[in-house]
Order: C-alpha cells, then sequence, then structure tokens
C-alpha cells in the first residue's frame, strides 16, 4: 500500500511545490493511471514512491509518505528496490549493461543475491515479460518496445510487489505501445502486481485501469474510476478525452438514451447499436483540390552503406497542404523528410524544392525555405536566452534589427513565450522547450514546416494548441510536413497521409482514402463507424464532429 | 561498413577465455612498442592473422585496416616531411629555412615511418580483434578480476556502452544547427571554432541529462545497495585456461627477455643497418613467432577439453 499524508515537496532552488498537500492511498493490486498537464506533478510524485524523491533529487519535504510501511525518508531508492519497480520514459537511458541476460541480473548483483537464485530470477522475469528469446540480444539491437521490455522485466527480477511507470510508452510506435500495455495487463491480472502509470494518450489505457488520478499545479485534481472522472466535469482538468468518450459525452442528453461511459470502441458500438435509427448520411468526399506544386520527389532511393532505407519514392507535394507521414518504427519516416530541406541527399533520382534540385543546394540555403522541427527540442537550443535564440536564424541571415525585434515579438506571443524572454532555453520545462524550438523555426516563416513527431509525450493543451497554430499557419498557404503515430490528431488536422513501410511508401493519399478502414491505423471513431455503417454511417468518418453531424 | 562492436560466434577464438585474450592482445601492444626492428614488428602483425581469421573477423579487421593504412601513410609522410636525419638523400628542397636549413627528404625517414606505421597497424588489430572478440562486459570482469575499483570499471564500461549515443548526438545537434541556417564547414575558423564550441556546449548539456538518468534507473535497480556485489557471470578459470593464459603470457615475457639481451633492436639513423640476423640471430624471432601462434593449438585443445 502507498499512504501520502499532507505530502509536499519542493525541488531544491525552485519557489513553488512540484507537490502540495497530497492526500492519497493506493491499495495493492490497484492499476492506477497518472494523468494531466505536463508540469503537474505526475513524475515527482512517482519518484516518491521509490524514494528517488527526496533521496537522489533533493528538496523541501514536508508531511509522510509511506510505502509498504516503510517511510520513504527514512528508506531510500536502494531499500525501497525491492518493494517499487520503476521503469521510465526513455528506453535507451535506462538500460546500463550490453545484453539482456546481464541487464536483468544487474539489480539481483547489487543486492548480492547468490548466482543460483539470480539464475532463477532471471529465468522468471524472461518468462513473465515474454522475452525469452531475447535472453542473449544486445541491448543496442533492440526495438524501443523491446527495450521497454527489458527495463520491465529487470524489475521483475526483483520481485517488486508494485511497478511505477513514467511514460514508459511515449517513444514508442502504436504497436510496442500495446504489447507494453498488454504486458502491465496481464501483471497486474495475473500476478496482481500494483501498477502506477503515467500516460498521455488516454484512449490506450483507460479501459485497462481501476483509478484514474488528475493532476495539475502539484496536486490531485480529480481521482476516481476512469467513468466518474471522464463522466464528470472534464473541463479545465488539462486531459484530452478520447474520441468514443468525448463522442458519447456529446451524445449524453440528447434524444439517444446511454447507459453509462462507454471506454472502448467495442463498448460505445454496442450501446450505439441499441439506440440508434436508420441514418442518411451521402458520406464525406475523400479528394480535394490540386495544390500547387512545391516539393517533388522523383524516383528516391537512399542508402546507409549497403542499407536501402528508402526505395523508389514518388511524391508531389502542393502549397498550403496539411501531410501526415506515417508508419512503423524504422519504415523511414524520418529518412524521408530529411530529404525535404537537404539533410539527406538522394542516393538516386531527386527532390526537388520549388524546381531547385536540393542536392545543388546547401541546408543553411534551403533552410530559409523549409523549416525542421525536430522530435528532441534540446537539439534546437543552443543560444543564451529565449529571445536570441528566436532570432538566431533571421540574425543568421543578416536581417535588420528592426524586422528582428518585430518579429521576435510576435513569436513570444504566439507561443506564450513573453515571460520567459530572458531565460536560459535549456532550463525551461520539456514543453516550454518545445515551444521555444518551434517559434525559433517558424519565425523565419518557411514556405514548408516539417515537424517530426511533434506531439510525442505532449500534454493535452499543448497539442491542442500545436494543432491549431499549424492548421492557421497552412491556411496561409503555407506547407505542413508532420511525421506522427498519433492517429487521433492525423485524423483531426491532416489531409493527405503517406503510409511508409520498409522504405516504401505503401498508400498515399486523402486521409480518408488512407485511414478509413485500416486495420492498425485507423481512428477509433472510424473504428466505431465501420461497426455501423449497417445503420447508415459512412464508413469513412473520422472524427467526433463528423460523427455528430450524421447521428448527433 | 562492417559493425565494429562485439558479435557472439561459436568459434574457438570466441570461446577462448577473455583473459587469454586480453593477455596475448596485452602482449602483442607491449611488445610492438619495446621493438624496433622490422622483422619482429612483421613477426607481430603476422600473429594476428590467424587468430582473425579463425575468428572469422577478417571483413570487419580489414575495414579497421583501412583506417590504420590512411593514418600509417600520414604517418610516413609526415615523418619524410620533418625529420632531416639520415645520410641518403632521395629528395632536397631549392631552400633553406632557418634553424633547420634545408629541407631534405630521406630514405631513412621514409623507413622508420613505415615501421611506425606497421606498429601502428599491430596496435589497431589488436584492438580490433579484442573489441570483436571479448563482450564488453567480460572486459569488465577481467578488470574486476584484476582488483580493479567496481566503481571506476562501470564507469569505463557506461562510457564505452554510451559512446554510440554521443555520436548520435553530435549528428543531430549538428543538424539542428544546419537547419537555423548556419554553414558548420564554411566561414572563418574564429566562426567555425564558435559554432563547434556550440555544438560542444549542447552536447555536454545532454550528456549530463543523459548522465543523470541512467543514475537514476541504476539508483532504481538498489545500485549502491551496500551489500557486497555478486557478479552473476563472473570469470572462471579452468585449468585448460590457466595453461592458455600460461601460453598468451609467455611471448611477453619472451620478447621482454629477448630485448634485455640485446635482440629486436634496429637502428635507422643515419644509415639503414642491414636487416639480416646473421648466425643464430634469426632463432629468437622464430621463437617468439612460434611463442605467438601458440594460443591456436591451445584454443583447439581447449575447445576439444570442453566437447569432452
Amino acid at each position: 500500500m502507498i499512504r501520502l499524508r499532507e505530502f509536499s515537496f519542493t525541488y531544491s532552488g525552485a519557489d513553488k511545490p512540484a507537490l502540495n498537500r497530497i492526500n492519497l492511498t493506493i491499495e495493492d493490486g490497484q492499476f492506477v493511471l497518472i494523468t494531466g498537464a505536463s508540469g503537474g506533478g505526475k513524475s515527482t510524485l512517482c519518484r516518491c514512491c521509490n524514494g528517488l524523491v527526496p533521496h537522489f533529487y533533493g528538496g523541501r519535504i514536508s508531511g509522510r509518505a509511506e510505502v509498504q510501511g516503510m517511510d520513504i525518508v527514512a528508506h531510500p531508492p536502494k531499500e525501497l528496490a525491492t518493494k517499487v519497480g520503476m521503469v521510465f520514459q526513455d528506453p535507451e537511458n535506462q538500460l546500463v549493461t550490453t545484453d539482456v541476460e546481464r541487464e536483468i541480473a544487474f539489480g539481483l548483483e547489487n543486492l548480492g543475491y547468490p548466482r543460483n537464485l539470480i539464475a532463477r530470477r532471471i529465468e522468471e522475469a524472461l518468462d513473465t515479460a515474454g522475452i525469452a528469446n531475447l535472453r542473449f540480444a544486445r541491448n543496442i539491437e533492440l526495438s524501443g518496445g523491446e527495450k521497454q521490455k527489458v527495463a520491465i522485466a529487470s524489475v521483475l527480477a526483483l520481485h517488486p510487489e508494485i511497478l511505477v511507470l513514467d511514460e514508459p510508452t511515449s517513444e514508442l510506435d502504436p504497436q510496442s505501445a500495446e504489447e507494453v500495455l498488454r504486458l502491465l495487463e496481464r501483471l497486474n491480472d495475473e500476478l496482481g502486481l500494483t501498477v502506477i502509470l503515467i500516460e498521455q494518450r488516454l484512449d490506450r489505457v483507460v479501459h485497462l485501469v481501476d483509478r484514474m488520478l488528475v493532476m495539475g499545479g502539484g496536486e490531485i485534481i480529480a481521482d476516481g474510476t476512469p467513468r466518474e472522472v471522464m463522466g464528470g466535469d472534464s473541463q479545465g482538468l488539462g486531459i484530452g478525452l478520447p474520441p468514443v468518450i468525448r463522442l458519447m459525452r456529446q451524445l449524453r442528453g440528447k434524444e439517444l438514451a446511454l447507459n453509462g461511459l462507454p471506454l472502448t470502441v467495442k463498448d460505445a458500438r454496442l450501446q450505439l447499436q441499441k439506440v440508434l435509427r436508420e441514418v442518411k448520411t451521402a458520406g464525406f468526399a475523400g479528394g480535394g483540390a490540386k495544390a500547387e506544386p512545391v516539393l517533388n520527389v522523383d524516383k528516391l532511393w537512399f542508402s546507409y552503406g549497403e542499407r536501402a532505407v528508402l526505395r523508389n519514392i514518388n511524391l508531389d507535394i502542393g502549397r498550403g497542404e496539411f501531410i501526415a507521414v506515417m508508419g512503423r518504427n524504422a519504415s523511414g519516416k524520418t529518412t524521408l523528410v530529411k530529404q525535404f530541406n537537404g539533410l539527406l541527399k538522394p542516393t538516386k533520382g531527386r527532390v526537388r524544392l520549388g524546381g531547385v534540385d536540393t542536392r545543388k543546394s546547401s541546408v543553411a540555403s534551403l533552410s530559409r525555405r523549409v523549416g525542421y522541427v525536430f522530435q528532441n527540442p534540446n537539439d534546437h537550443l543552443f543560444a543564451d536566452s529565449v529571445e536570441d535564440e528566436i532570432a538566431f536564424s533571421l540574425r543568421n541571415r543578416g536581417a535588420g534589427e528592426t524586422e528582428i525585434n518585430k518579429a521576435v515579438e510576435q513569436m513570444l506571443n504566439e507561443f506564450e513565450l513573453g515571460r520567459y524572454r530572458k531565460s536560459y532555453p535549456r532550463n525551461l520545462s520539456g514543453g516550454e522547450k518545445q515551444r521555444v524550438a518551434l517559434a525559433s523555426v517558424l519565425v523565419g516563416q518557411p514556405e514548408i514546416i516539417v515537424l517530426d513527431e511533434p506531439t510525442r509525450g505532449m500534454d493535452y493543451v499543448l497539442k491542442k494548441k500545436l494543432i491549431n497554430y499549424l492548421d492557421d499557419y497552412r491556411q496561409r498557404g503555407k506547407t505542413v510536413i508532420m511525421v506522427s503515430h498519433d492517429v487521433e490528431t492525423i485524423a483531426e488536422c491532416a489531409q493527405r497521409v503517406v503510409l511508409l513501410s520498409e522504405g516504401r511508401v505503401v498508400v498515399e493519399g486523402n486521409k480518408r482514402e488512407v485511414l478509413a478502414k485500416a486495420l492498425l491505423f485507423s481512428p477509433q471513431i472510424n473504428r466505431l463507424a465501420q461497426a455501423l455503417s449497417g445503420y447508415g454511417v459512412a464508413d469513412n468518418t473520422l472524427t467526433v464532429s463528423e460523427m455528430l453531424e450524421q447521428i448527433g | 561498413m562492417p559493425e565494429l562492436s562485439y558479435r557472439d560466434r561459436d568459434t574457438v577464438i570466441h570461446r577462448l577465455s577473455p583473459l587469454v585474450k586480453l593477455a596475448w592482445g596485452g602482449g602483442l601492444v607491449v611488445l610492438s612498442l619495446i621493438f624496433n626492428h622490422p622483422v619482429y614488428i612483421l613477426i607481430l602483425f603476422l600473429s594476428i592473422i590467424p587468430m582473425v581469421k579463425l575468428a572469422g573477423v577478417g571483413r570487419e579487421w580489414a575495414s579497421t585496416l583501412k583506417l590504420a593504412l590512411w593514418l600509417g601513410l600520414s604517418i610516413i609522410v609526415i615523418n619524410a616531411l620533418f625529420s632531416y636525419h639520415g645520410d641518403h638523400v632521395l629528395l632536397a628542397a631549392p631552400f633553406r629555412l632557418p634553424v633547420v636549413g634545408s629541407p631534405v627528404i630521406t630514405l631513412e625517414a621514409i623507413a622508420f615511418g613505415a615501421v611506425m606505421a606497421l606498429k601502428l597497424a599491430v596496435i589497431i588489430s589488436v584492438f580490433s580483434l579484442i573489441n570483436l572478440t571479448v563482450h564488453p562486459d567480460d572486459i569488465m570482469a577481467v578488470l574486476l578480476k584484476m582488483r580493479l575499483p567496481y566503481k571506476s570499471v562501470l564507469v569505463t564500461s557506461l562510457s564505452t556502452r554510451f559512446a554510440p549515443c554521443l555520436v548520435e548526438d553530435i549528428e543531430r545537434i549538428s543538424d539542428g544547427y544546419r537547419t537555423r541556417g548556419v554553414q558548420l564547414d564554411s566561414g572563418g575558423w574564429f566562426n567555425r571554432i564558435k559554432n563547434q564550441g556550440k555544438i560542444s556546449f549542447a552536447l555536454l548539456s545532454n550528456s549530463l541529462d543523459r548522465a543523470v538518468q541512467v543514475a537514476e534507473a541504476m539508483e532504481a535497480r538498489a545500485f549502491g545497495s551496500g551489500q557486497k556485489r555478486v557478479f552473476y557471470k563472473d570469470i572462471n578459470i579452468s585449468r585448460t585456461d590457466a595453461a592458455t593464459l600460461g601460453v598468451g603470457l609467455l611471448p611477453l615475457a619472451a620478447g621482454i627477455a629477448a630485448r634485455v639481451l640485446g635482440y629486436g633492436d634496429y637502428q635507422y639513423y643515419p644509415n639503414l643497418t642491414s636487416i639480416g640476423f646473421g648466425g643464430w640471430g634469426w632463432v629468437m624471432p622464430a621463437i617468439i613467432l612460434l611463442l605467438l601462434a601458440a594460443v591456436v593449438p591451445l584454443a583447439f585443445i581447449k575447445r576439444r577439453v570442453e566437447l569432452d
């Protein structure tokens, strides 16, 4: 059991508490989801569970926190390690050794367990995590999902009673994330392990958990079953409800008498099938007007050494389009978009930007026309202050100070960064850094903006603001190209989708053609629409608003 | 390009105790440093080839040899251009420089450079062979067996483990810079240094973040628990291993003895002396060659003993 009473914690040097008078009891065997806006205290709360707070991260503490009857102030992480296993967000930076077997043995070796016991625990952990086939694999060769399973196995070997996971799926593709979550469900169901999971993508997990905590400003602002939390007034919680839940909430109070809040597409389908009458719909148009081409990819091949990563890609991208590039990890998405600004040059074939061959231009000159926002905002930040960071590109181009100042002011306002103008960019929070990175690229108003996984790990409020901004940017005649796994966001904002597999374009076209009726890449609402097509619901419906148009 | 890190294979060399391979490789490196005679150095180089062949890492070794070749050529050129010793002048510059006089290229300077390049090839080959055939954690275990402090060994092992991440970081940060319009490879030297400084600073900042994350993950798994640490995969030294270890160390012992007795030396300046040995002088290099090669049949014997 975890018990916090009036527990507060303030990081050393911070003026506001990261956790403010928390009262919380988590019973053994519960599956608890913690969600909420960035900087709300989720990670700090999780780090209290195994004593990293306050032993690893110093600070001021008040109140009392106990884990399995042990006071976290009196018991450091090394003593709590056999009670609480912790898995972190980044799959790479939590693996310490070079291969799977040694990784699982690491904690047991630290505890000085005898070799025969270590051998037995390794066997158990490999089987429980379902990774016996990876036993002798090298960590460097594992996929992100496999790395997370190894991390889980390495803490399971210590026989913890509680498993705490800080956004373990945020850096994984949908299939890997699904596998990790299935493993957690099994550990909770079959072994009775208490699971505490931080997650932003609620559609992935709400049906698995017993309890949902929403945190904001260092406090627990909602606590209950997922139905209680998401069925109540969720405005101001800073969480993005899954599309089926948003749909069903909208339908409540209308003619359709619905029974409780469905947490899955299946629940929603069963409820709607009972109450739905014949719907007359003409469906949604799939095509769109042909836009003036700005980027042309012609028979593009690209190889790293002997390994072909892109194979015969042909693509035309028009002015004012919003294009999503999707595909499994390592399918060639990032390699493709890096061709657009010349970071990578074709091995064969051509990429032309407004008729100019990228092979004949430098990245610096192409950067005036193509802005590129990397996954990790840290890769963008070099300057000593936020305003210098934003001004950097313009100054580098030799723009005048008046023009620079005007553009910087505009960006500071648009991205709500005014109060941080003199701050050192790398000291900001993750969400703030992401905004600085975006502002530093968009200040040059490039014709094309390429964003690589911009919504990964982003909280709902920030994601919504970003998507609104990008949509507005597109409407100003600019082209937006976004690499993403986030099907729900793509269904809302993209016009065209390019799906890659093994370096080839498997399918490319209007989002309805690509996302509707797809098995893995279809959004929740489309999966519901497909099941309800017998009632006349258009089977290419993608969003909540489109569904409401038909049955609302 | 072939991958140059350890990959588990079922060869007699991979199955040989890491202690033996490290003793053998360490011996080669020391001998390449203490001998000057071209034939001795050539013997050291040739003794690596059967090991490479038996380990099945020929392609990977060849790619490191390419690097050695370029470095070796630079050594030869630099030595030829800046070492003006030697009586056999091949080329003399028609001008004089203050202090050093008229620059000349001599046969002796080229020969000295060539042998230095061969020494470098031996050292690079040994590191490549060890890297390709010894599991990094086994290297750590061997170092611990030598009673080096665990924390220092772990830090070294972690640095190796995260080296590829550092390379990726440099690429990403440089890309980030280039996409903001900076031309990293052009401009004056001051600008270039300034740009590289910014990249280094970002790199340092990323590395510190990573260090914190790794430390956190280690603490969460009872690192420094106060218990006496157990090593799940300890290096056990069987009798056959002890015998092979002895054989692995023999070339080093014989080489040091030979050097003390005055063998293996060679004079490059002012004139190249004969590389012949005269009389029974060839016996010593032959002994060293035999001792270096002895590890190969012993590796087969070890495998045979294990199978029996």
